[in-house]
C-alpha cells in the first residue's frame, strides 16, 4: 500500500491527537492571516501541525483545497512519519534515516488509471493556480509562494533530481522560480545553453516520508526518486506526466502536482522572500515557469512550509543529520551522531560526536561534515559522552574543553549559502571547526558524577510523590 | 549574502533590498512587495547601499 498525506494525517490523529489542529473558520493566506496564526503559536512555543479547513483562494473565494501547516515542526511527527515511535525523535531518527538513505529502492510505474494524483487533470488554460489557497508569508514578501519541491530531470544522464525552492506566484499560469547554484540549477543551466526549457514538475503535497527523502544529501547524479523511495521504505510510484508522457514521470500518489517548463534565457524580477536562515533574500533576477497542467486528488490537500521557522529548520536539519553520520563514520569509525540544531537553522550549525581514539579524528570528522554538505558553516566536534541533541551539553563541552588558540580552526573562501546574510560574497563564506573534544595526549580532568550506587538506592519516588514531581519547575 | 541596496518605493514609502549586481543601475523595474508598483531604482526617494 504506497504512503498517502491523509493516511498519515488520521495516524497523526490517532498517536499524537494533540498534534494536528483541525481550524474551521475561513481564513485568507495570501493576506497573511496562516503565518500569523502560525506566528501567534510560535510566540507561545507551541508547535502543532494546523490544518486550515476553509482557506480562501486566490480570487478570494472559498477553497475546496484545506491548507497543511508546519507539519515538519516537531521532530516526533517527522520520527512518525518514517515509521518510528514518536518518542525517538532525536538520535533514532537520526540513525534510522542514515540507514535508509545508504539504500536506494527503484521507483514503479503505474498507468494513470491508478494515480490518484490524475484524478484531476487541467490542462493549458484550463488550468490556474490561482484555485489553490497560497500562502503569502513574511510582510516583505511581494506575493503568494508555493514552497515545496520541484522537480528536475537531468537531459544527458536522465536521473530525476528533486529540491525544495521557491515559487513566487506571478499569474495563473506563470511561476517565478529561485534556484541557488546546487543540483536542479545545474539541470537548468544545461538545458539553457541549449536554448531550451527545462520541463519542472511541483510535488506540492505528499506523504511527510517523501519530503524528508527529498532533502537527501546525495551526489549530483542519485536518481532522487529512487533515493526517495528508500527514505520512505517502499518503491515510490510514477506515472506519465501530462505534459511530456513517458518523457517525465511524476509522483502518482501526489496530492497535487503542478507541470510546466522552466523558459530558457528568460529572468524576471522576483523576491524579497522570507528564507530559511530567518532573513529576507534580496529582489533579483530569476528564471520564470509556464504552468502546462495541474493533476490533483479530487479531496487534495495543499502543503506548504512556514520558511525560516521551526518547520523548515527541523525538515532541513534531519536529512543532513542522516546522510553525513554516513559519510563521516566512512572516515572516523568511532562517530556516534551528528545534530542540526534549530540555533542553526537546520543547517549552519553541525555537532558532531566521536568516541575519539586519536587526536587526528576530530578534524577528519569536521572537514567531511564540511565537505560534505555545502550549508554546513560551524562544526563542533564533541566527545561521546556528550549529547548533540541537547545543545547546553554541547556549549558546556565548548566552555570547558576548548581553548580558542588551540582548538579553534578557520577556513576562508569556502563554497557557502547565497542566503546566509553574514555572507560578503554571493557564493564564498569563511567556516569554522571547533575541536571540543578532550585531548587524547594528556591527562584531562574528570567530569563531576554522583555514584551510580547511590543514585540506585536513593530513588526518588520513595522521596517526592510523583504528582508533586510533575509539578516542580523546570528549569 | 550578495551585496545589497535598499530602496524606497516612490508610491508607497515602503522599504526593500534588492541584489546590487542585477538590479543597482540597470534600465530593469523594481517590484515594490507592498503595493506591487513597478519603478527604476533611480525614481526611488532615498537609496541605501
Amino acid at each position: 500500500m504506497a504512503k498517502k498525506l491523509k493516511e498519515f494525517l488520521s495516524q497523526l490523529e490517532d498517536r499524537l491527537p494533540a498534534d494536528l489542529l483541525r481550524i474551521d473558520r475561513p481564513i485568507d493566506p495570501s493576506r497573511f492571516e496562516v503565518t500569523a496564526l502560525l506566528q501567534h503559536l510560535e510566540n507561545r512555543s507551541r508547535f502543532p501541525a494546523l490544518l486550515f479547513e476553509k482557506p480562501l483562494n486566490l480570487h478570494g473565494k472559498p477553497s475546496s483545497f484545506p491548507v497543511l501547516s508546519n507539519l515538519f515542526a516537531t521532530r516526533g511527527r517527522c520520527a512518525l512519519a518514517l515509521g518510528l515511535d514518536p518518542k525517538d525523535g532525536a538520535l533514532p531518527l537520526s540513525l534510522e534515516y542514515a540507514r535508509r538513505e545508504e539504500q536506494l529502492i527503484p521507483p514503479v510505474k503505474v498507468p494513470a488509471r491508478e494515480a490518484p494524483v490524475k484524478e484531476v487533470i487541467k490542462c493549458d488554460k484550463e488550468a490556474d493556480i490561482y484555485e489553490f489557497p497560497i500562502v503569502r508569508h513574511h510582510a516583505m514578501d511581494p506575493a503568494p509562494y508555493i514552497d515545496m519541491t520541484p522537480v528536475m530531470k537531468d537531459p544527458e544522464e536522465g536521473f530525476y533530481n528533486v529540491a525544495f525552492l521557491r515559487n513566487m506566484v506571478k499569474g495563473p499560469r506563470r511561476l517565478g522560480i529561485h534556484m541557488s547554484p546546487r543540483h536542479n540549477w545545474q539541470i537548468h543551466r544545461k538545458n539553457e545553453e541549449k536554448k531550451r526549457p527545462t520541463p519542472v514538475a511541483i510535488v506540492v503535497s505528499h506523504h511527510p516520508s517523501f519530503y524528508l527523502g527529498a532533502l537527501n544529501v546525495s551526489p549530483f547524479g542519485v536518481d532522487d526518486y529512487a533515493r526517495v523511495g528508500a527514505v520512505m521504505g517502499e518503491p515510490l510510484r510514477l506515472t506519465a506526466s501530462e505534459t511530456w508522457g513517458e518523457d517525465f514521470l511524476v509522483p502518482a500518489d501526489a496530492e497535487i502536482v503542478i507541470e510546466g517548463h522552466v523558459l530558457p534565457n528568460v529572468k524576471e524580477v522576483e523576491a524579497p522572500f522570507g528564507e530559511f536562515p530567518g532573513y529576507y533574500g534580496p529582489q533579483r533576477l530569476r528564471p520564470v515557469i509556464e504552468v502546462t497542467a495541474i493533476t490533483h486528488r479530487r479531496d487534495a490537500v495543499f502543503q506548504h512550509i512556514f520558511v525560516g521557522h521551526r518547520d523548515n529548520w527541523i525538515l532541513g536539519g534531519i536529512p543532513k543529520e542522516g546522510s553525513l553520520f554516513n559519510l563521516i563514520r566512512g572516515i572516523v569509525p568511532t562517530a556516534k551522531a551528528v545534530h542540526f540544531p534549530i540555533s542553526g537553522c537546520g543547517r549552519f550549525h553541525c555537532y558532531v560526536s566521536i568516541d575519539k581514539k586519536i587526536d587526528g579524528e576530530t578534524k577528519q570528522a569536521a572537514l567531511a561534515a564540511l565537505a560534505g554538505c555545502d550549508f554546513v558553516k560551524h562544526v563542533v566536534v564533541v566527545d561521546a559522552d556528550i549529547d548533540v541533541h541537547n545543545e547546553e551539553e554541547v556549549m558546556w563541552a565548548v566552555a570547558t574543553r576548548v581553548q580558542a588558540d588551540q582548538d579553534v580552526d578557520i577556513l576562508k573562501n569556502v563554497k557557502g549559502n547565497m542566503l546566509d546574510p553574514s555572507q560578503t560574497d554571493d557564493i564564498m563564506t569563511a567556516k569554522m571547526i571547533i575541536d571540543a573534544t578532550r585531548p587524547a595526549k594528556r591527562p584531562f580532568a574528570a567530569r563531576v558524577r554522583v555514584p551510580e550506587e547511590a543514585l540506585a538506592r536513593t530513588r526518588i519516588e520513595d522521596f517526592i510523590p510523583p504528582a508533586i514531581l510533575d509539578r516542580l519547575p523546570k528549569s | 549574502m550578495a551585496k545589497i541596496f535598499w530602496v524606497t518605493c516612490p508610491r508607497c514609502q515602503g522599504e526593500f533590498y534588492c541584489h546590487w549586481d542585477e538590479l543597482r543601475h540597470k534600465e530593469i523595474k523594481l517590484l515594490c512587495p507592498f503595493c506591487s508598483h513597478q519603478f527604476l531604482d533611480k525614481e526611488s526617494p532615498k537609496i541605501t547601499e
